[in-house]
């Protein structure tokens, strides 16, 4: 197993390797090639992580990891797979060929990046995995080359370091923590800080846990440092929306669920779940707030994002394990949701040529496949049946009943549903009311668009229906590593 | 050991020392900053002669100024004379008349002096001698939280607030000197001396430009012995305050530990060759900077806050 | 003469290593506070480099006194890239742009000092409340790396032009790394390497963006970034 976990972290290098020259189809056909093999690689990673963590070097797989793993790399292909429909309406573009191969290296190294932050063993390389994608999603935020890129850019560069820079001290102090138990030539391994479990210095561990929600909070988008998030998700690339939306704020929600894992070990769940309870129900409060009144199409999605984001956190807050299924459900369920609404969103916008969602009218008229699509992916955000995000917020609000945390879950559902107005009274205009007097033609841009998000759609109501027999095992055990049902 | 000096004799030693040294101080300051300009300056002792002077001259009042104006400079002198009483001028032990008053007295002394001489320059109805006189309030008012925190610093390192004891805690060991609160204290003591001798950053020392003055605009009125009291009131206050930095925070040593006749005259050229030391530093320092704007006073200001503030916090953890 | 003696309330010396550490946190922080308040952007790079130096020197004493041989490698590798490439990499781009002044920042110099001291005061004491110890260095320095720390942030905040801003976060890290030596002093060396390292691909990513940002509004001023709101 541990050639796979080698080959995981090796294999994107590759691509960023074959796309260097300048041949557009030639590092397309790479990228979707490293992409479906990387997430044939998680696959094969789950049954084995089920039995017990797979190790190699400074490369270590759990059952958590590979859930996160499992969101990035079917992201990775689905972007992979639209990226190519993406760049052929630019094609015509003068100076396309550098703008493909800097999309291109670029992509696949934010890929490597995401991939190698879940599989890193130890809190100071998943530190430095996390602001590796950092810097190269800034890059790729500024890709386009237009003054909101650049400010987008500049503002995300500058406030997710700043929040890093704050992760790097909760790593720091972490390291010392456990130093004192550990002796000082230790290297923030996760499984020897696991099995020291209560004796770290108490006041130590409260420090770095919450120094780390600040920290990586900054990159999950939570309450009130999620300031970057709209305008980066919204002036990227839309392949990079995707991922940055789908698998970016998951892998540093993964880097909140570590720490999470060695302070509750320390000092009980409870100090921890306060905190995250406190954190989440803020980031959920102002994104439903910030749903009710966006006009512009990405940046709704992403306050969409921070919306999940604080359902993650919330979730885990819960601490009952129905609660934990549901988060872990949640992780991949969002990746394909988000991940389809982008796609979507990036069809309308090629399509109208404008992002506000008053402008964009009749879409079920012009575009016959992407419309529905995005409908069920806004549907499939909005939580409905039968996609699985139903499934995972059903089990986290289960969770939180039976956890008694009563007047938190109906918060929760209370802010999910204002969200859901936010965002399906958005969608519905522009897709069902009609009007507009220069619509443009019927058809899709490309049908290399289309087919992730069938891809995606497919996999949420799979998801939502019946999760495979594997699947629901590696959640199960995700759950028991993370200490459900103390 | 030569004979003993009896106490009240170095008691009043030391207000003579100030008294008699504080022009020749000013004088070597005077010449090195015209030697640092390339001038060839005046001769040292050219403030005795100046004072001398002015002392034969006969003195003028400005019409409807009241009895203060002419009490103002007689007044700044007094306290003047009285705050070399409090603090180690000469000796490392305590004087009889050092319990008068603690540095916070000290401070109230000197602004006691400043505040006649405002309330001099207030009489006038000179423009350019109240305009001297408000600002100088204005500034001695936004460096009073610095002077207070560096009170607080040494009340933190000594437990009391004597100078003579925080002189000999820095005496006793190498690690009251390095530690961060103390540099700090000495280092926020040292800008506010630079503000209130009007040197640079904050006051052209020797300018003629009205706009600009703070401190040297408040006697423009005065005349003849009145005026010689308040430059003479003016090197005295430079030299305490020169004292007070040296004796107290930076170098105490060199003071005579026993009342020996011969200690107490080394005593005295220490402490003007120590003053004249730091003297020339400050002609230094006022000869590498260009003077601030008025407005921008409260920069230079704030800097010397954040020294002494800092100098409390680090000994929050018993770090300082 | 009673008074002369050591008061029992007197706050007792930290000795002369731990006083001469202090000293130079101190004047981290003091460095950082300069930056708060210098205009012109090449001194404020200067001030940056002088702090990274202090930072080094830092890491230098606490081998020597502590006996750390892995500090003299880690201090030697900060010095070379936070003294020299860092502050090299934002002078050459500062001469490609020709901007010497920065614009003035959100408060005035005097406020921006106060509520520096303000927030300052709130790190230290706040971690005065977790009691971490360390042999390597005293607490103070710890309770003054937070105050860098958060100096910083306001630096970020309060200034309007990219540089300062970039400024703002590489001091950042230096007060993280000053955190380090108190806390993490014997931490593997291929760590702090690998923090080192990533610092500096960051440094080259924020030279990237403030290039784009410069060729895209002729200014290194942030105060047209508004157009992104809501």
């Amino acid at each position: 197993m541990s050639v796979v976990l080698v080959l995981l972290t090796t294999l994107p290098l590759l691509s960023v390797l074959a796309a260097l020259p300048a041949r557009v189809r030639i590092s397309e056909t790479v990228t979707l090639c490293t992409a479906l093999a990387g997430l044939g690689l998680a696959i094969v990673l789950v049954p084995a992580v089920v039995r017990e963590p797979v190790r190699f070097g400074i490369l270590r797989a759990d059952a958590l990891s590979v859930v996160f793993l499992l969101g990035t790399t079917f992201l990775y292909a689905a972007t992979a797979v639209y990226s190519i429909g993406y760049l052929n309406a630019e094609r015509e573009h003068p100076g396309f060929a550098r703008y493909a191969r800097r999309f291109h290296i670029g992509l696949n190294l934010f890929a490597w990046s995401m991939m190698c932050a879940p599989l890193m063993d130890g809190l100071a390389l998943l530190w430095i995995a996390v602001e590796i994608t950092t810097v190269v999603s800034a890059l790729l935020v500024a890709l386009d080359d237009t003054d909101n890129a650049a400010e987008a850019a500049w503002k995300y560069v500058l406030l997710a370091s700043a929040g890093l820079g704050i992760g790097l001290l909760a790593t720091i102090v972490m390291y010392y923590a456990g130093s004192t138990v550990l002796g000082s030539s230790y290297d923030v391994a996760f499984a020897p800080l696991l099995t020291a479990g209560s004796t770290l210095p108490h006041t130590a561990v409260q420090l770095a846990f919450v120094l780390a929600v600040v920290g990586f909070g900054t990159k999950v988008g939570l309450f009130p440092v999620h300031t970057w998030l709209p305008d980066a998700h919204s002036e990227a690339p839309t392949p990079v929306s995707a991922m940055l939306s789908g698998s970016l704020l998951a892998v540093s929600f993964y880097a909140v669920l570590r720490y999470y894992q060695v302070a509750s070990g320390t000092l009980g769940p409870g100090f921890p779940r306060t905190v995250l309870l406190v954190f989440g129900v803020l980031t959920l409060l102002l994104a439903a707030l910030y749903l009710l009144e966006q006009r512009d199409l990405k940046r709704l999605l992403a306050y969409s994002s921070v919306e999940h984001m604080g359902i993650l956190t919330i979730g885990i807050g819960l601490g009952a394990p129905l609660a934990f299924a549901g988060v872990l459900l949640h992780v991949i369920a969002h990746a394909a949701a988000k991940g389809n609404a982008f796609f979507g969103a990036g069809v309308l916008v090629r399509k109208y040529g404008t992002k506000d969602t008053g402008t964009i009218r009749s879409c079920l008229d012009t575009l016959p496949w992407t419309a529905p699509l995005l409908l069920f992916a806004i549907l499939a955000l909005s939580a409905m049946p039968p996609f699985g995000l139903f499934r995972s917020e059903f089990q986290i609000v289960a969770g939180g009943l039976a956890g008694a945390h009563d007047t938190v879950t109906v918060v929760l559902v209370v802010l999910v549903t204002l969200a859901f107005l936010g965002l399906s009274v958005a969608t519905t205009r522009m897709l069902f009311v009609r009007g507009g007097a220069d619509l443009p033609v019927r058809g899709e841009p490309s049908a290399w668009m289309v087919a992730p998000m069938v891809a995606g759609l497919l996999v949420l109501i799979v998801l939502g229906v019946h999760p495979p027999a594997d699947f629901s095992d590696l959640l199960a055990r995700g759950v028991a590593e993370l200490g459900g049902g103390t | 050991m030569s004979t003993p000096v009896p106490v009240p004799v170095i008691q009043l030693a030391q207000a003579l020392t100030v008294l008699v040294a504080a022009p020749g101080v000013s004088g070597v300051i005077a010449r090195v900053e015209s030697r640092l300009q390339g001038r060839r300056g005046t001769r040292v002792l050219q403030p005795y002669y100046d004072l001398g002077k002015l002392f034969r001259k006969e003195a003028l009042a400005p019409d409807g100024a009241s009895w203060v104006f002419l009490v103002a400079p007689l007044g700044a002198m007094a306290c003047y004379l009285t705050v070399p009483l409090l603090i180690p001028v000469l000796t490392t032990f305590p004087l009889p008349l050092g319990y008068l008053g603690d540095i916070l007295g000290g401070g109230f002394v000197l602004a006691l002096a400043s505040f006649a001489v405002a309330v001099a320059a207030a009489e006038t109805g000179s423009p350019y001698a109240q305009l001297g006189a408000s600002r100088a309030k204005t500034f001695g008012a936004i460096t009073e939280p610095v002077v207070l925190f560096v009170v607080f610093t040494v009340a933190l390192v000594t437990g009391t607030d004597l100078p003579y004891a925080l002189a000999e805690t820095v005496r006793s060991s190498a690690e009251q000197i390095v530690r961060p609160a103390h540099l700090l204290g000495a280092a926020a003591l040292l800008l506010v001396i630079l503000a209130e001798t009007g040197r640079i950053p904050v006051e052209t020392h020797t300018g003629t430009t009205e706009f600009g003055m703070i401190e040297q605009a408040r006697p423009f009125e005065h005349s003849g012995p009145y005026f010689a009291m308040l430059s003479w009131g003016s090197a005295m206050k430079q030299l305490i305050l020169f004292t007070i930095l040296i004796n107290v925070f930076i170098a105490p040593w060199g003071l005579a530990a026993s009342p020996g006749a011969g200690d107490v005259a080394v005593a005295v050229v220490a402490l003007v060759g120590k003053c004249i030391v730091l003297g020339v530093l400050i002609a230094v320092i006022d000869n590498s900077f260009a003077k601030l704007r008025l407005f921008k006073i409260t920069e230079f200001v704030a800097a010397a806050f954040l020294l002494a503030v800092l100098a409390v916090f680090t000994l929050y953890f018993g770090g300082g | 003469m009673n008074v002369l003696a050591a008061d029992p309330a007197a706050v007792a010396p930290p000795g002369v290593y731990a006083g001469v550490a202090n000293g130079l946190a101190v004047l981290v922080l003091l460095t950082e506070f300069a930056m708060l308040r210098t205009t012109l952007l090449r001194a404020q790079v200067r001030v940056y480099a002088a702090q990274s130096l202090l930072v080094s020197l830092l890491a230098v004493v606490v081998a020597v006194v502590r006996d750390v041989p892995e500090l003299y490698a880690l201090a030697g590798l900060s010095l070379a890239l936070k003294v020299i490439v860092v502050p090299w990499l934002v002078l050459r781009m500062l001469r490609a742009a020709g901007t010497e002044i920065a614009g003035s920042g959100a408060l005035g110099v005097a406020s921006e000092v106060l509520l520096a001291v303000a927030v300052a005061a709130f790190g230290f004491f706040a971690t005065g409340r977790f009691h971490v110890t360390s042999p390597a260095l005293p607490e103070t320095a710890l309770a003054l790396s937070v105050a860098v720390i958060l100096v910083a942030f306001v630096l970020m905040i309060v200034r309007r032009d990219v540089v300062s801003q970039a400024i703002g976060f590489f001091s950042l890290e230096n007060g993280v790394s000053l955190a380090s030596l108190v806390v993490a002093a014997g931490m593997p060396l291929i760590l702090e390497v690998a923090f080192l390292f990533d610092l500096l691909v960051a440094v080259v990513v924020f030279g990237v963006l403030m290039q784009v940002h410069h060729r895209r509004s002729e200014s290194l001023s942030t105060r047209n970034l508004t157009k992104l709101r809501e």
